[in-house]
């Protein structure tokens, strides 16, 4: 029996998910430890008194829509988007199958944990720098960076 | 864009195969232990899907048998779980303690033996990651501890014990 700190387990699960997706390996998997390592990280973020990817989604929503959605609420929203519900949920009324983009699925999910581990940790560790450059690379890097400079301050993580 | 329309089997099997090969190759525990978990949830419904009960159920069943008193299979598989960390590995609420004791080790043969046994249900014991499992746990686990049974051998000497 030994003791663990989660963000430990947030982070070695995190590091499996980055190390899988680059590899081009099984993406339903990069989706659940991606989403397992954001349900800790998230909490953790919170607790260091900054603001969580979840949090600035949420303000992001109220600035396009004039509501701000409840946390437990959106949070359950971006997990069905990001295909993590459909990983580790069954109800006995679900289809047999499920429509998924599992690319755009597991990137999607990895982004909103990696920008939760650097809230907490910076972005100097290897498998954190090897993941945006990937991002930077195939995710049009240079043209989101520009809509990011072009953004009003309130649009912008704190 | 790419969208494609997956089986919630497939969901699991791809699951269940990284966890079972992270696990032989020595690979990180907690993520052996998330992966089987959430594979064990899908393939749990499935075989429930189809009328048999799965390993919570029996498990819940021999426990009342031995206790003479119901025990209820919903609460027993939240006891399974919390025994496994599966949650905790997922999961933290706000003012949880951010420390958890436990043997990576043990959890991950846990949590893949009990989503092999609800995958066998649906798939058979020939199935490519069940045998590279029971390879595995043959050379690797103490018989004596873990009751594990070597494969069936064909004798090819010609001579007789």
């Amino acid at each position: 029996m030994s003791r663990f700190h989660k963000h430990d387990v947030a982070k070695a699960q995190l590091q499996t998910a980055v190390s899988m997706f680059l590899e081009g390996r099984d993406r339903s998997s990069v989706v659940t430890l991606a989403g397992a390592a954001s349900g800790i990280l998230d909490a953790l973020v919170r607790c260091s008194g900054k603001e969580a990817f979840l949090d600035y989604a949420r303000r992001v929503r109220q600035e396009l829509s004039g509501q701000t959605p409840k946390r437990s609420a959106y949070s359950h929203h971006i997990n069905t988007l990001l295909g993590v519900i459909a990983h580790k949920h069954l109800w006995e009324e679900d289809s047999d199958t499920i429509e998924l983009d599992l690319e755009e699925q597991a990137a999607g999910a990895l982004s909103r944990a990696i920008a939760d581990y650097i809230s907490l940790n910076g972005q100097d560790e290897p498998f954190v720098k090897a993941f945006l450059s990937w991002s930077w690379r195939n995710q049009d890097g240079p043209g989101l960076m520009e809509k990011f400079k072009q953004a009003p301050k309130r649009l912008k993580p704190r | 864009m790419s969208v494609k329309t997956y089986t919630r089997f497939e969901l699991a099997e791809n699951q269940l195969t990284s966890a079972i090969g992270l696990f032989v190759s020595g690979r990180d525990r907690f993520s052996v232990m998330t992966l089987a978990g959430a594979a064990d949830v899908l393939l749990s419904r499935l075989v429930m899907n189809q009328g048999r009960e799965n390993f919570t159920q029996l498990l819940a069943k021999s426990e009342t048998e031995k206790a003479g008193t119901p025990v209820a299979v919903a609460a027993h598989g939240r006891a399974i779980n919390d025994l496994l960390f599966i949650n905790q590995l997922k999961h933290m609420d706000d003012g949880d303690d951010a420390f958890i004791d436990l043997d990576p080790e043990e959890c991950a043969l846990a949590a893949i033996s009990k989503a092999l046994v609800n995958y066998v249900a649906l798939a058979g014991d020939q199935k490519d990651i069940v045998l590279a499992f029971k390879g595995w746990a043959w050379r690797n686990l103490d018989p004596t501890k873990y009751s594990v049974h070597g494969p069936a051998r064909t004798d090819t000497s010609g001579d007789e014990a």
